[in-house]
């Protein structure tokens, strides 16, 4: 090392012991080695600092309140200087975080990752899964066009219907009979401050308790091929985590140019000629919706609360009731088959909407 | 003894190394889509997709190649030597460019032939059990995406098995077995990828970096090119120049001089020509 760099160093490594904390960081043993497929915990850190930074730069110019929200956003986008860019990178990289939080626990569940002794990495993990969708819920409203209105509106109507807690939440969300300034204040406060915080305490926490754990390694191999393979942390698993980083920057760039952010009118309280829907990540929830099977009161409780509600406790109780050690995919048949299901349903169902919008059209 | 290369199934092998190499090669062709979109070139049409193809080739090349020894040493303990990547990569091309087009009219006239028949089938059905838009939007799309899909995975699966049968042929042909253990070859692969000056690399890197966030925040637009209806562009507005008296005086007076020059020789070429017409009647008098 250059002896300036090394002064430095040095002068560091004295007070917070840099030694300790790089061999920490870096010499984290791998067992059989770096994998393509562990990169998306660090993908998503990374899309999740993008966006805390893209978001402080709209934040320098959005004014969160019903008569500015929307002529801010429409000045970000055709006056500030590659505001336009800014803001499609944060609109095209909250799609991202979603993607890579399925990729993430389809990943942890294929691999058996979540068996003992990684049962509160997985539920810590669930949990950050739910902070993922609430970013996109809280963040949609926000451009206060005719688009983010309506789907806040249909969102707020589906978790009315949640027993108990429902009408609480949908109150308190609302703050007042139909979504105005006190909605987007709200929203606004829980997508700048509340979820931030969360995330950044969850995601701590995630990281902590996985570095604990340890990584669970391939689930193929015996005990000493995998210690043949054990690998540093660094420098391969940096290098294809790098890899990755740039690969998903680059798409959400190129998605960002290809498909910019343009609004739609002003929210108001009549949906006009438009017909509301969520964000795409939600599609195939509201088509099941469409079925007649839940139609109603009762159906649509059933669909859009009970359903995901039973599914998410399914997946938090997974570790607890599924506790063969094996760990490779290819010997769980039902793990195999019920991931292939619910994937096939989810893209089925979205796709399905896709046509029926069209077809509405 | 058998070739270690020809032990594994050529579906798998095609799979693994194809997958790998799509992956190296991505961000790379990702740098060449984002700059190109930039530059309001569509990577999917005219000349954008030209220099797609065009970079696309060596990037591919390079990453099957790379993949390709990697998958052999680390795997098979086979050191393949020569130009693998150019090797794999035309035969690969080659065989997909004729499997993607059959599988292209296939695909599609199995797709519409289910559609049809799905269309058909519900039709019937729902003549004594009716049924709602959205649930025949999805069976309808389950009945034909899924024969659709299943030609589609039985034509990739085809060149799979075609593409792994030319990998195995190049690796028999070009391999050589190395007799080190695990560790001892991933260290030669190593040796062979890391060079030697890691400072110069990691500059090099740097500076390509640079260079490329540069270009693409020159190239990017400033504003938006997809405007709002109410927000159209800012009218264009022709700047007038700038009136100064002095410049303006002083203009004016050199305009004033030359016109005088003007004329005191026009006025010289007037005299001329009346002399010359006054001296031509004597002349011809003589």
């Amino acid at each position: 090392m250059n002896p300036l760099l090394q002064q430095v160093y040095d002068f560091v490594d004295e007070r917070i012991d840099l030694k300790t904390l790089e061999a920490k960081m870096m010499k984290e043993p791998i067992k059989g080695g770096s994998r393509w497929a562990y990169v998306f915990g660090s993908v998503l850190l990374f899309i999740f600092i993008m966006q805390a930074v893209t978001g402080v730069l709209l934040m320098f110019y959005y004014i969160p309140s019903a008569d500015h929200a929307y002529d801010s956003t429409q000045f970000i986008i055709h006056e500030v200087d590659y505001g336009w860019f800014i803001l499609s990178y944060h609109f095209w990289g909250s799609s991202a975080m979603v993607v890579m939080v399925f990729a993430h626990m389809s990943q942890v569940f294929l691999w058996g990752a979540y068996k003992s002794p990684r049962e509160i990495i997985w539920l810590v993990g669930l949990a950050l899964f739910g902070i993922v969708m609430a970013f996109g819920f809280t963040g949609y409203l926000l451009p206060w066009d005719q688009r983010a209105y309506w789907a806040t509106v249909v969102g707020v109507e589906i978790m009315d219907k949640t027993p108990l807690v429902g009408d609480f939440m949908a109150r308190f969300l609302k703050g007042g009979p139909t979504p105005g300034q006190m909605t987007l204040s709200r929203f606004f406060v829980i997508h700048v401050m509340v979820l931030p915080g969360a995330l950044m305490g969850l995601a701590g926490l995630h990281l902590f308790l996985f570095r604990s754990a340890g990584p669970a390694g391939p689930f193929r191999g015996s005990p000493e091929e995998l210690k043949a393979k054990t690998d540093f942390f660094f420098p391969r698993q940096v290098w294809k985590d790098i890899v990755a980083m740039a690969a998903v920057f680059l798409t959400i760039s190129a998605l960002a140019i290809f498909e910019p952010v343009v609004l739609l009118e002003q929210a108001k309280p009549d949906p006009g000629d438009y017909a509301p829907e969520p964000e795409w990540y939600f599609l195939f929830l509201f088509q099941l919706l469409r079925w007649k099977l839940f139609a109603g009161e009762f159906g649509q409780f059933l669909g859009a609360t009970a359903i995901p509600a039973a599914f998410m406790l399914l997946l938090a109780a997974l570790p607890f009731f599924d506790r063969s050690p094996e760990r490779n995919i290819f010997k769980r048949p039902i793990a195999l088959l019920s991931w292939t299901a619910v994937m096939t349903a989810i893209l089925v169902l979205t796709v399905s909407a896709i046509i029926n919008r069209d077809f509405l059209h | 003894m058998a070739h270690p290369a020809t032990t594994i199934s050529s579906v798998k092998l095609a799979w693994a190394l194809s997958w790998t190499a799509f992956w190296t090669g991505f961000p790379f062709k990702a740098i060449v889509v984002v700059l190109l979109l930039a530059a309001h070139m569509p990577p999917w049409e005219g000349a954008g997709l030209i220099v797609l193809f065009v970079l696309s080739a060596p990037i591919d090349v390079w990453a099957l190649g790379l993949a390709a020894r990697t998958f052999f040493l680390e795997r098979m303990g086979v050191a393949v030597n020569g130009p693998v990547g150019v090797n794999l990569w035309w035969q690969g091309t080659a065989l997909g460019a004729v499997t993607l087009g059959v599988a292209y009219y296939a695909v599609g006239a199995v797709a519409v032939l289910c559609k049809q028949a799905a269309a058909a089938t519900l039709d019937a059905v729902s003549q004594f059990l009716p049924i709602p838009v959205a649930e025949r939007i999805t069976i309808e799309l389950m009945m034909w995406a899924t024969p659709a899909s299943i030609v589609a995975i039985v034509f990739l699966l085809i060149w799979l098995k075609l593409f792994g049968w030319r990998i195995k042929w190049v690796a028999v042909a070009l391999g050589q077995t190395s007799s080190g253990d695990l560790q001892a070859r991933v260290r030669e692969w190593d040796s062979w990828r890391v060079p030697a000056d890691s400072i110069l690399m990691l500059l090099s890197f740097t500076a390509v970096a640079v260079l490329l966030t540069v270009t693409f925040w020159v190239l990017l637009p400033v504003t938006t090119t997809h405007r709002h209806p109410d927000y159209p562009p800012p009218p264009t507005v022709v700047v007038k120049k700038q009136v100064k008296p002095e410049e303006l005086l002083k203009q004016t007076d050199a305009a004033l001089v030359k016109a005088n020059a003007v004329l005191a020789v026009l006025e010289q070429e007037q005299v001329k020509g009346t002399q010359k017409a006054k001296a031509k009647p004597a002349s011809q008098g003589k």
